[in-house]
C-alpha cells in the first residue's frame, strides 16, 4: 500500500448525516497503509442515495478501492471517488442509479472563467464576488432542477432547446409576483426568521422603507421581477400637507434606493415595477383608506386623488432628471396605466406631455393600455396579471390582491417548423406536443413548490407561507403558468417562405399559430384546473440560445432563417410575436399590427419603438399614445432611446457613439433597452448585440417640423 | 363585390341571431364567411379584425378593407344591405 488518503476536515466533526464524499480528501505517497480511508462508506453512500443491493455496492466499494491503490494518482479528492463510483454503476448498467448518485458543481476551469470574466446571461447581473455566488448557486441548482425536480422527458427537451425553462437556477421559487403596499402597510414588516418586527410605518419616509425592505425579502424568494401596484394612490394618505419640495424628495428616495446596485441578491439590482396611475382606478374608487399607523383614515381612496397625482408627477420629474450622471434610470421602472378614466381626469393632458417628454428624453415610460373595463397590475418586462371579478372584490381588501407566476417554459417555434417540414397538419400537432411538454414541466415545477411550501414557516419559503391574514403570503390558487414563445416570424418565414411583415398571408399565418397556441391553452386550463397562459416572453438570452441550438441540429437551413450576423456569433430569433426588428414599417403600423396578437396574449405584451437618438416633441408622443389607445388593440408600448455614458467625465450624450460627445475619451458604455429594461450594452449577449444593430430606428417616420420633431403616427 | 364577414361563438347569446342574417344575406346570393371563434381560423381573422366581441358582423370590400362593422351588436339586414354595392340584386 502506497497511500494515505487524510480527510481535510477533522475527523472528530464528521457527523453520520454529513455526506462522506463531501469530505475532501488527500493522497500523499507513503508506505504506510491507508488512514482514515474506510470504504463502507462508499457502501454507506450507495445505500442511502440510490436503490443499488447491500452486495452490490460493497463489491463496488472494493473495487474502487482496489483501483486506487494500484494506482499512481498522487492526489484523490471526494469528486473523484465519486466519478469512480459512478463508472462502477455504468459498467453494470445501473444508469438510474448513476443519476441519483451523482454529484452537482462545476469544473475548476469554469470557476476561473466565472470569477474572471462576467456572466452574460443576464445584462442585470453586475460582475464582482457577490454576483460570482449568484452564479455559482445558479449553475448548482440548474443540474439539480434538471436532474432531480424535472423529469429526464422534460429536461431533455430544456437541453435539445424544443422548450426552454426559464429561472432554473432559482428553481426552488417561484417566478416573479405583482405585490400590494397595502400589505406592509397594514401589517408592517414581520418577516419569519428576521430579528425585529416593525409595526406599521407612520410616515412616508418609514413605509418607503419598509417597501424596499420588502423589496428585497421578495427578491430572496422570487426568481424575477416584483411589480407594486397602484404605488402613487397608496402612498397618497401618507402625502397630505407635504409640499412639493418634500414630495420631490421622497420621490427622489424611492427611485434611487430601488436604482443601487450591488446592495441586494447577487449584486443584482431588484427587478423593479411601480405601477402609477394618473386617476383612482375604478375598482379603488370606494375602497377605505389604509393611513400612517396602518390605520384605516375614515376616508376612500377616490379622497386622496390630488396627493396622488402630485406624488406622480414627483416622480416623473424625478425620471426626468436622470441619475447622478444624467443617465436614464435603470430600476424601478414606471408603468403608467392609460384607461377611459385617465381620459376623463383632468389635468390628463398635462400629465400626458409630462410622461411623454420623459419618454421621449430618457425612455423610462412604459404606457400599459387598459381598454374598456380591463384592470391589470403589470411587472416583469411585460408580464401582466389581468384582475378577475374575484379580484376585484379583493380590492375591496388590497392587501389580499398579491399575485405570481410560478413559472415561465418557452417555445421554440422555429424548431416546430423545421421538423414539419412545410406540413401544416405536422405543425399544428407539434406545437401541441410543445405546449403538453410545458404544461408538464409546470406540472413537476407545481409539485416540488407546493412541496417547499408545505414545510410552512420553518420551511425554506417561509416568507412565502406566512400567514398574516387568513391566508398564506402567496395564494397558490392564484398562480398563473407561463407560457412563452420565442420565434414566430422565423417559424412563418421556414413554413411559408415569407416573413410576417413581407404579405398578409404570411401574417395571417402567425395569428393561426397563436390562435392554435390560445385556444390549446384554454383547454388545458379546463383540464387541470390550473391558469395557464400565452406570454410574449422577453427571452434576453432565450432568443440567443435557440438560434445556436438550432444552427447546431437543423443546418443548413437554419442559416438561412436566424437573424444577426453568423460570422460574428451574434445570431438570434425574432422574439415571441414579434415582426422583423430591421423591418421598415411605419411605427404606428408596427404597433397595430404587432397588437393584433395581443389580445391572445393574456400575460402580457409589449411593442417597442426604437428611437436611436432622435427625441421627438412631447406633443408629438402623446399623439402617438392616444391613437395607440383609440386605434389599436395593443397592450403596452415603450419608446427607447440611445445613449453614451462617459467613464471619465461622468457625463452623458444621445446616441451610441465610441467616443464621449463632452471629453473624446474612449472610456464609454451604451445605453438602451435591452428587452424590458435599460441596461448598459457592454453586459449584453451577443445574440442581443445582433439584434441591436438590426434595430430599426424608425428614421424615415421622424420629420423636422416648426413645432419640432414628430414621431409620424 | 364586397364581403360579409360574421364572427359567433357556441356560447354567445345573440349569435344565433346573427347566423340568420347570414342566413338571409347568403339566399341572396351574397358572399358571407361564417367564422367560429372557437375555432383557429375563426380565432385567427377576428384576431386580424380585432373582434374582440360576439357577435360581430364586418362589411369588407375586395381589397379586405373594412367598409362597416358591428361590434358585440346584432344589426338589421337592412341596415347591412345598405353598405352593400348599389346594383346588387338584392
Amino acid at each position: 500500500m502506497s497511500a494515505i488518503i487524510e480527510m481535510k476536515e477533522e475527523r472528530k466533526e464528521f457527523k453520520e448525516e454529513f455526506e462522506t464524499t463531501d469530505m475532501a480528501l488527500f493522497v500523499r505517497t507513503s508506505d504506510e497503509s491507508m488512514n482514515d480511508w474506510d470504504r463502507q462508506r462508499i457502501v454507506d453512500a450507495l445505500i442511502r442515495e440510490t436503490y443499488v443491493d447491500y452486495d452490490t455496492a460493497k463489491e463496488i466499494a472494493r473495487e474502487v478501492e482496489d483501483l486506487i491503490a494500484t494506482s499512481k494518482i498522487k492526489m484523490i479528492t471526494a469528486p473523484l471517488i465519486r466519478e469512480l463510483v459512478d463508472t462502477k454503476l455504468i459498467e453494470r448498467g445501473l444508469e438510474q442509479a448513476r443519476k441519483m448518485h451523482t454529484r452537482l458543481g462545476m469544473p475548476l476551469y469554469d470557476v476561473d472563467q466565472l470569477i474572471l470574466h462576467p456572466n452574460k446571461e443576464n445584462a442585470n447581473v453586475p460582475h464582482g464576488p457577490e454576483a460570482t455566488n449568484l452564479t455559482l448557486a445558479e449553475r448548482i441548482k440548474k443540474e439539480y432542477a434538471l436532474l432531480s425536480v424535472f423529469s429526464q422527458e422534460i429536461a431533455d427537451a430544456h437541453m435539445r432547446g424544443d422548450i426552454h425553462l426559464h429561472d432554473l437556477g432559482f428553481v426552488d421559487r417561484p417566478y416573479c409576483s405583482g405585490q400590494s403596499l397595502e400589505y406592509i402597510k397594514r401589517f408592517g414588516l414581520s418577516l419569519p426568521n428576521s430579528i425585529a418586527m416593525a409595526k406599521p410605518a407612520k410616515h412616508p419616509e418609514v413605509l418607503l422603507a419598509h417597501m424596499v425592505k420588502f423589496a428585497a425579502a421578495l427578491q430572496s424568494n422570487f426568481a424575477g421581477a416584483i411589480g407594486w401596484d397602484s404605488v402613487n394612490l397608496f402612498f397618497a394618505p401618507y402625502l397630505v400637507g407635504m409640499s412639493d419640495q418634500e414630495l420631490e424628495q421622497l420621490a427622489q428616495m424611492m427611485i434611487f434606493e430601488f436604482s443601487q446596485q450591488a446592495v441586494a441578491r447577487g449584486g443584482q439590482a431588484i427587478f423593479t415595477d411601480l405601477n402609477l396611475y394618473w386617476e383612482v382606478p375604478k375598482h379603488f374608487e370606494d375602497v377605505p383608506a389604509i393611513g400612517p399607523g396602518g390605520e384605516f383614515t375614515g376616508k376612500t381612496y377616490s379622497e386622496y386623488l390630488k396627493e396622488s397625482q402630485r406624488f406622480a408627477w414627483a416622480l416623473f420629474q424625478v425620471y426626468q432628471e436622470g441619475d447622478g450622471s444624467g443617465r436614464p434610470f435603470f430600476f424601478p421602472k414606471p408603468l403608467i396605466h392609460i384607461t377611459e378614466k385617465f381620459f376623463k381626469t383632468p389635468g390628463h393632458m398635462d400629465f400626458l406631455h409630462h410622461i411623454c417628454e420623459v419618454a421621449s428624453e430618457k425612455g423610462n415610460t412604459y404606457f400599459v393600455f387598459d381598454r374598456g373595463e380591463t384592470a391589470k397590475i403589470s411587472e416583469c418586462c411585460r408580464l401582466s396579471f389581468k384582475l378577475d371579478q374575484t379580484d376585484l372584490e379583493d380590492a375591496r381588501e388590497p392587501w389580499r390582491m398579491r399575485y405570481c407566476a410560478l413559472q415561465n417554459v418557452t417555445i421554440n417555434l422555429p424548431r416546430v417548423a423545421y421538423l414539419s417540414k412545410g406540413d401544416d397538419t405536422k405543425l399544428f400537432s407539434k406545437i401541441t406536443e410543445f405546449v403538453e411538454m410545458s404544461v408538464k414541466a409546470h406540472l413537476e415545477k407545481k409539485l416540488f413548490i407546493e412541496k417547499l411550501l408545505s414545510l410552512g414557516e420553518k420551511g425554506p419559503l417561509a416568507l412565502l407561507a406566512m400567514d398574516r391574514d387568513g391566508s398564506p403570503y402567496l395564494r397558490m390558487h392564484r398562480a398563473s403558468f407561463l407560457i412563452g414563445m420565442v420565434g414566430l416570424n422565423e417559424l412563418v418565414q421556414i413554413h411559408t417562405g415569407q416573413e410576417m411583415h413581407q404579405s398578409r398571408q404570411a401574417f395571417k399565418f402567425g395569428l393561426k399559430v397563436i390562435a392554435h397556441m390560445k385556444l390549446l391553452v384554454d383547454k388545458l386550463v379546463q383540464r387541470y384546473g390550473m391558469h395557464f397562459v400565452l406570454e410574449q416572453t422577453p427571452a434576453e438570452s432565450t432568443a440567443y440560445r435557440f438560434a445556436k441550438l438550432d444552427l447546431k441540429y437543423h443546418s443548413p437551413k437554419s442559416g438561412h432563417i436566424v437573424k444577426g450576423d453568423i460570422s460574428r456569433g451574434e445570431v438570434y430569433y425574432t422574439n415571441s410575436t414579434y415582426l422583423n426588428n430591421s423591418a421598415v414599417l411605419n411605427p404606428i403600423e408596427r404597433v397595430r399590427q404587432e397588437g393584433l396578437f395581443h389580445p391572445m396574449i393574456e400575460a402580457g405584451a409589449l411593442t417597442h419603438i426604437w428611437l436611436g437618438e432622435a427625441k421627438p416633441s412631447k406633443e408629438s408622443l402623446s399623439n402617438f399614445v392616444i391613437k395607440t389607445f383609440q386605434r389599436t388593440q395593443n397592450d403596452q408600448i415603450a419608446f427607447s432611446p440611445e445613449f453614451t455614458t462617459c467613464n471619465i467625465c461622468n457625463r452623458t450624450s444621445r446616441g451610441l457613439r465610441s467616443t464621449c460627445a463632452y471629453c473624446g475619451s474612449k472610456d464609454v458604455d451604451g445605453i438602451t433597452r435591452i428587452t424590458g429594461y435599460f441596461t448598459k450594452i457592454s453586459s449584453w449577449n451577443k445574440g442581443k448585440i445582433g439584434e441591436l444593430r438590426n434595430r430599426y430606428r424608425n428614421q424615415a417616420f421622424l420629420e423636422q417640423r416648426e413645432e419640432g420633431l414628430i414621431l409620424k403616427a | 363585390m364586397e364581403l360579409i364577414k360574421i364572427f359567433t361563438k357556441s356560447k354567445c347569446p345573440k349569435c344565433p341571431a346573427a347566423k340568420e342574417i347570414g342566413k338571409e344575406l347568403k339566399k341572396e346570393g351574397l358572399p358571407v364567411f361564417h367564422f367560429d371563434l372557437d375555432t383557429i381560423d375563426g380565432l385567427a381573422e377576428a384576431s386580424f379584425h380585432s373582434v374582440l366581441a360576439t357577435p360581430s358582423i364586418i362589411v369588407e370590400d375586395e381589397e379586405e378593407r373594412e367598409v362597416a362593422s358591428w361590434r358585440g351588436v346584432v344589426p338589421t339586414v337592412q341596415e347591412v344591405k345598405q353598405y352593400l354595392l348599389k346594383g346588387h340584386s338584392f
